[in-house]
């Protein structure tokens, strides 16, 4: 009797944990999306870059608020586009270094639910041997 | 067979399921697909941008083009385009920059080089994309061909030209019987299969003390082991010292990759779990149903602890047991956790579960039938 309230225990241990690890492997699925996103948005600003640094100094820039064009200056476009660029890199290192935090935690998770199993399945070929 | 080898009869059926890798080919074909559709569109940007290119080019050619100015969405009205030679170009991000006729066919021939760039990766993603189909589609029908797995190892004074000898030799026979575990039965080989047995003894446990811990406890108490942790340090086995590992493993791991390394192409043969492919492929494993791991685990153990008990096995196996069931490395559970990502290319472990007729989720009965079994005398001994 003690094996079978402690095998439900168990495996009722055992389904949080599953919970647990596929609310971790959502994460990681949402976090591969914003990195994605991340992703396209700075190859877009390089591209920005590299064109603006390809004109001349005199060219006229503009860059689109709302509705409108407000003229601005190469400089000061550049120095904007840069610092983008720099913002969404570290914010691609934070999401990598999330990312295998989570991967890590999800690796234990499925370590802990590996044993889980395996302590049940004992415990079951235990209580049919009894 | 090869003086002093033992072996494995699996059969692929029991190690991929025919269904299961279908399955996936079906996947990585959706996926192949996907691809496709996206070369669909971005070629069309290319036209585009081609086009585009061309009308930038002619623009400038007249003082003024009249044109039909579009009005809201339906209504249009005569017009006339004046300053044909100046043109706002969207840089992205927001930015505008005035340009000229010229200097915008530039910028639109950069995109286009863009482009292009992006095409070609496509493409080779996609070849990828059908190499790896290929993959599925030939296990599927080997599986469902019944196809058998022969796994050997050597033992520790053989060298590795020796390994790669065996590897070909191991391959050349895939047959689809279960008697081909009865080739290992054959008493004289018994003799001479003794002896080498002492010497791996003696090997194996001088090994031992260079092996790292958790395969000790792994030896000691298979039952408790995860065999994910069991996984992991095979897998550290396999990227770092080999020579740590008790011969028993790596040779026979070498002789497989050996003999895979050579054989890949052929169909009828196996592939190596390669540890490159297994680091890709764990950033991937998260992918794979939860709903599929504890069915999946649900015969784990039983790897975990048959996988120790090879030199027990080697005993059943001359006494004339029939008992086959028998997998020499404990790297198993990898292609467990792999079987259903569609990443990269899922080869196979060498070494498998050995039953043909078994399907795999079955097995967890096994642990009766096997503890009876004598205790291999390297588990004795260390106990």
């Amino acid at each position: 009797m003690g094996t079978s309230s402690a095998l439900r225990d168990l495996q009722r241990d055992l389904e949080n944990k599953a919970n647990d690890l596929s609310k971790l492997q959502k994460d990681i699925a949402k976090n591969h999306q914003v990195r994605k996103k991340y992703t396209i948005q700075l190859g877009e600003n390089e591209l920005v870059l590299k064109e603006l640094d390809l004109l001349n100094e005199d060219a006229n820039v503009y860059k689109l608020i709302g509705p409108v064009l407000v003229k601005q200056d190469l400089a000061e476009a550049n120095a904007n586009v840069r610092k983008r660029i720099e913002y969404i890199s570290a914010e691609l290192k934070r999401l990598d270094a999330t990312l295998q935090d989570l991967e890590e935690k999800q690796n234990s998770k499925r370590d802990m639910i590996l044993k889980l199993q395996q302590r049940i399945q004992s415990l079951q070929a235990g209580k049919a041997k009894a | 067979m090869e003086e002093g080898a033992s072996g494995t009869v699996t059969s692929l059926a029991s190690m991929f399921p025919a269904d299961e890798a279908q399955k996936a080919a079906r996947r990585v074909q959706d996926t192949i697909a996907e691809k496709h559709r996206e070369l669909g569109r971005v070629r069309g940007f290319i036209a585009d941008n081609a086009g585009l290119v061309n009308l930038v080019q002619k623009l400038p050619e007249e003082l003024h083009h009249d044109v039909m100015v579009p009005f809201g969405k339906a209504a249009f009205f005569p017009g006339r385009l004046i300053h044909t030679n100046e043109f706002m170009v969207l840089l992205g991000e927001g930015y505008y920059a005035e340009r000229t006729s010229k200097q915008t066919v530039e910028i639109l021939r950069r995109r286009g080089k863009a482009l292009e760039t992006h095409v070609d990766s496509l493409k080779s993603m996609i070849e990828d994309l059908k190499t790896e189909a290929l993959f599925f589609d030939r296990t599927a029908s080997e599986a469902a061909e019944g196809l058998v797995e022969i796994t050997e190892e050597l033992s520790g004074e053989e060298s590795d030209e020796g390994a790669s000898e065996l590897g070909q030799k191991t391959g050349a026979p895939s047959i689809s019987v279960e008697d081909n575990g009865k080739v290992l039965n054959e008493d004289e080989e018994y003799d001479r299969l003794m002896s080498k047995l002492d010497e791996l003894e003696k090997e194996e446990l001088a090994a031992e003390a260079a092996d790292n811990i958790e395969e000790e406890t792994n030896e000691v108490d298979p039952d408790v082991v995860s065999d994910q942790s069991s996984f992991d340090h095979n897998l550290k086995d396999m990227e770092g010292s080999h020579s740590c590992i008790p011969p028993t493993h790596s040779e026979g791991q070498a002789s497989n990759e050996e003999f895979l390394r050579r054989k890949q192409q052929q169909p009828a043969l196996l592939q190596k779990f390669n540890p490159d492919d297994l680091t890709i492929a764990s950033s991937h494993k998260d992918k794979t149903p939860l709903g599929k791991d504890p069915s999946q685990n649900l015969k784990d153990p039983n790897v975990a602890d048959k996988s120790l008990k090879l030199p027990a096995s080697e005993e059943n196996d001359h006494a004339g047991s029939s008992n086959n069931e028998v997998s020499i490395q404990p790297s198993k559970p990898k292609v467990d956790s792999l079987r259903a990502f569609t990443g990269s290319i899922i080869e196979r472990s060498p070494n498998l579960p050995i039953n043909p007729g078994e399907p795999s989720a079955t097995s967890s009965q096994v642990p009766g039938s096997q503890s009876s079994k004598p205790l291999s005398r390297f588990r004795m001994q260390r106990k």
